[in-house]
Order: C-alpha cells, then structure tokens, then sequence
C-alpha cells in the first residue's frame, strides 16, 4: 500500500509547499516595486517580528510552556549585534553570535524555571525577564538607562535591511517546520499533552525543554540583532521591556499557537496593527491588544489558523449536506 | 533462573503516613506476577517507585544487577522498565497510532524506521488498529485502556508494569487482555500485573505477591494464595465479623 499511498501525498505536500513559496517569492520582488519607504519599513519590523515569534512558538507552542521572558533574549540579541558592530564586527557575524548569547542566556533561565509547571513558569519568566531589564537599565557598559547607539561607516540602505528580515523570517519558518516533523517536535508534543507520560513513555522532558528554550532562543535573539542594526539605537527599555515579552507572545495567539503559520499570520496582522494603532491611539493601544486577546481566548483559543480551520470545516459540511 | 528485578525493603512515606513499608521480593524472567492487595495498600506507589516516577524513602531496587533505586522515568524505559497508567495518560492531540509512535521513537529501541507498520502492529495486537487515525481525544474508555498498553508495549519493555488494565471492561475485552497478556509474556516479557479480580490472577500468573497497608502480606502460586487464611482476612475481613 505505501508507494500508492506515498505518492498522493507526495504530490499533495508539494502543493502545500507552493503557496508559501510563492508568497516568498512576491516578497522578495516587492521592493522593485514603487514601494514607499514606509511601507517597506513595517515590512521589515513584521520580519522580524515574524523571526522572534515563530522561535517563541516552538517553547510556547509545541512545547506548550508558555514565557512572558523572551524580551530577555531579544534585548541580548540586540545588545550582542550592537556591541559586536561598534566592535567592528561584520554584521552578518553578529546574527549568529547574538542567537548564540541569547542560547546559553536560555539555558540560565531554563535550568531554575523548568523546574516549575504551568502558570507558575510564566510567572517565574517575568521575573527574570523585569530582573534582566533592571540589570541593563543600570550597566554602565552599554550606557545604561539612557541606551546604546551603534556606529556604523556605511550609508543606511533600507533594502538590505529589507532582505536581510525576509531572510530571518523565513529561516524561523524552516527551522520551526523541521522541528515539527523531527523526533525532537513529537517529544516536545508529547511533552505538551501530558509531561508525565512522556517521561513514562522515554522523553527526557528536562533536556528537550531546555533545547526548545535555546532553540526559539537563538532566533528571538538573532531577531534582536536584526531589529538592532536597523534602529542603530536600542535602550533596555525598549528591547527588554515587558511589552515586548507580550507582544512576542501576542503574535502566536492571534495567529494560531502550536502552529507553523499561525505566529507568521499573527505576526503580519500584528505588524499592521502596530503601526495603525500606535499611530492613532498612542495611549491605549495596549489596551486594545488585551481585549483582542481576550476576545480571541473565550472565542476561538486557535487563532486565525483556527477560525480558517473552523470556516474550512463549515464549508465541506454545506457542500456535504 | 536469576531474578530480573529485586526489590529490598522498600518504603515510602508520605508525611508519615507508611504507603509502603520494608516490602521485599524477587521476579524472575519471563513471569507474569499478579500483585493484589486492597486499595490503599501500596500497589500502585510500588509501581510508580520501580518506573522512577517518585522516589522510595529507603530501600533498594536492583534492575538486571544494576541499582535502579532512584532512576529517573525515562531512563528506565530506555532500560528497559514500562508501566501503564490505572487512569489512562494519553497524549490527546495526536492520533492513536501518533501515541504509539511516540513509545517506538523513544523507547527502549529508539526506533527510527518502519515506524508506521510496527505502530499497526502493536495496535493490531491490542484490538484497535481499526482506530489508528483516530484522535486520541476520541477514544472510548476501553479503548483509552488499549492503547495505553500499545503505546507501553511500543517501548519494548523486558519488564512490563501493568496497572489495572482490565478494570471498567467488560467480561470479554478482559478475557482478550488477558489473553493479550499471556502472548506478549510468551515472546519473552516479564510482567507485573496489578488487579483487583482474583479469577483474573488466577487464570494469569505464575506467581502472586500480596500487599496490605504497604507490607507484604504473602507470596507464592496463585492457588494457594486464593486459600490463604491471611490474604481471604484482607479482603473480606475476619470470619464471624470484626
């Protein structure tokens, strides 16, 4: 039966991988069109965005344990790229370099924090994630509350910026699909559904917590390192602060949690959102992400991955019936 | 014959209250042993120390001559040691056959080929591989109970913790369990047995340890256990009334 079987499904997983193919594709043209210099800009925050919540989504989603702390690896990213440029660093380097600090920072959380469950994780996130933001607000080295500013002897050109998110994001998405269909993303579900029962059934949970931590980590730090060179100016508040914790967790939730599109959904509904809300409601714009969010919890806990899913299900069953 | 699994003097207390108390005893390989008692009496806290998943108070549990006393959960399945749950743990967003996957892919064998025509084969052999696809979340109370001992057996244990499994079927789902159970001892699993139905351990075991208020009460063949003024005390009372 398997090389009937196999076959469909090959032809079918090709069409599945055509769409995003394709909407890489568009992506990458985009800036040959007339686009303004906006527009490519909340293009590029969406980017990386879009990096840091697909890596979220792999501790958060697949593993199911949720951190209110990834400020923490995204401040360290940024600080990493920033340093490491003024250093005279390639900038290219200092991607890897910032993933790989924001890893080993993930292992230090994780090693005390895994040993707690549930809600009683998150809460412990927040507090390493407000501890690490007090430390850099008052480290003299990077210049403290009043921020770092990085030095570069090249023009600004906002193209590179552009391919150089695309390619984050989309990496974040590579990584995030093969882990899924990996022995380590069925661990991490399994870890997910019952953590008992997975240690019953042989999965170590400790160690494959803490390497789904490293792992979305590294990109939430690259992510950092990314957003870093572009802004070219990053203070602890504003890459450690709490709103960025939730608004890398914000992004998986509306999208779709435990998803591989859901965090990519969210991220670009997320990236529109910000711009639009910042703009208009400077003040209470967080407030309406917490009614969004409650919204999307009592309504459809899937997300927009979810109510496609629900909206796909209602058309097959009118065309059934 | 050399003892697969030997434990001494094992005791756990939870804030002083004795759950197990100095139990001791041996199982050799390729047996099935009936572990009765009534409730309360240590059953499943003795299952839940030899599969690591809490540690005893003191004593030892020596696994094929190692020193097994505080391992941890997963590595005893690696070793060799699975159990299956009273309360069926499944994990519930994946389908059935996934759930036995996840046994194959990390238990003792680590599997990594074949993955989809053994996980049919275990399913097969407990009755369900007509529900592979299924979700998990779907599955009826008997068939939670099936397939918590498929995704057991998919580790590829040597010695098999069984807990309960046959408790809420009905009389024929038992018989084809326990029948289950006889042809995977026969290819050469050892296997502790908890149950509360005595005709079941009869018709089952080689050998039967008897537990009460977490100390062992006595041990031996089936038969004469079922006889034994003691263990007949434990479950119905005293005869003429306490």
């Amino acid at each position: 039966m398997s090389a009937a079987a196999q076959s469909p499904g090959a032809a079918a997983r090709a069409l599945r991988a055509l769409p995003p193919l394709l909407l890489l594709g568009l992506l990458a043209a985009l800036p040959f069109f007339d686009l303004g210099a906006n527009q490519i800009k909340v293009l590029f925050l969406t980017f990386v965005s879009i990096g840091a919540s697909v890596g979220w989504n792999i501790l958060g989603g697949f593993a199911g344990q949720v951190s209110f702390g990834f400020a923490v690896f995204y401040g360290l990213g940024a600080y990493t790229t920033a340093v490491g440029i003024n250093q005279g660093l390639s900038p290219y380097l200092t991607y890897p370099l910032a993933g790989a600090v924001a890893a080993v920072a993930s292992l230090l959380v994780g090693l005390p924090t895994f040993r707690l469950r549930g809600p009683y994780f998150a809460i412990a996130t927040i507090g390493v994630s407000e501890a690490t933001r007090v430390i850099m607000t008052n480290l003299e080295f990077t210049g403290g509350a009043s921020g770092y500013r990085i030095t570069e002897h090249v023009p600004f050109r906002q193209g590179e910026h552009y391919y150089t998110g695309l390619i984050l994001a989309a990496c974040a998405v590579v990584v995030s699909i093969a882990v899924r269909q990996s022995r380590f993303g069925l661990g991490l579900r399994a870890i997910r559904d019952d953590q008992d029962a997975a240690a019953d059934s042989g999965v170590n949970p400790y160690t494959y917590k803490l390497a789904a931590h490293a792992l979305a980590a590294a990109l939430t730090g690259a992510a950092g390192g990314v957003y870093a060179r572009y802004a070219a100016f990053i203070d602890p508040e504003g890459v450690f602060g709490f709103p960025r914790s939730v608004g890398i967790l914000l992004m998986p939730v509306i999208g779709g949690v435990n998803t591989i599109w859901g965090p990519v959904i969210g991220g670009g509904v997320y990236g529109v959102i910000e711009e639009e809300l910042v703009a208009r409601f400077p003040q209470i714009h967080l407030l309406l992400y917490g009614v969004l969010v409650m919204l999307i919890i009592l309504f459809e806990p899937g997300g927009v991955v979810g109510l496609l899913q629900r909206l796909r299900r209602l058309v097959t069953r009118s065309k059934v019936a | 014959m050399a003892a697969l699994l030997s434990v001494e003097n094992l005791s756990k207390y939870f804030s002083g209250l004795a759950a197990l108390d100095g139990v001791s005893f041996e199982i050799r390989e390729h047996e099935i042993v009936g572990l009765i008692g009534p409730n309360g009496a240590g059953k499943t806290t003795l299952f839940s120390i030899i599969a690591g998943s809490q540690p005893p108070t003191s004593g030892t549990i020596t696994f094929e001559g190692r020193d097994f006393t505080r391992v941890k959960p997963f590595h005893a399945v690696h070793a060799g040691i699975a159990r299956t749950h009273q309360i069926p743990k499944p994990f519930l967003s994946m389908t059935v056959r996934e759930n036995v996957e996840v046994g194959l892919r990390f238990g003792r064998e680590q599997q990594s080929r074949n993955l989809e025509k053994q996980a049919m084969d275990i399913l097969d052999l407990v009755g369900i591989a007509s529900r592979a696809g299924t979700s998990a979340a779907a599955l009826s109370v008997g068939d939670l109970k099936r397939l918590e001992l498929a995704r057991t057996l998919a580790a590829r244990p040597r010695l098999l913790l069984c807990d309960e499994v046959c408790a809420g079927l009905t009389e024929s789902e038992m018989q084809s369990i326990l029948g289950l159970l006889r042809r995977i001892q026969s290819l050469g699993t050892t296997i502790i047995y908890v149950e509360h139905n005595l005709r079941a351990i009869v018709a089952t075991c080689h050998h039967v340890i008897v537990l009460n208020f977490g100390k062992k009460l006595a041990e031996g063949p089936p038969e004469q256990m079922q006889n034994d003024p003691a263990v007949i005390e434990s479950y119905i009372g005293k005869k003429g009334g306490a």
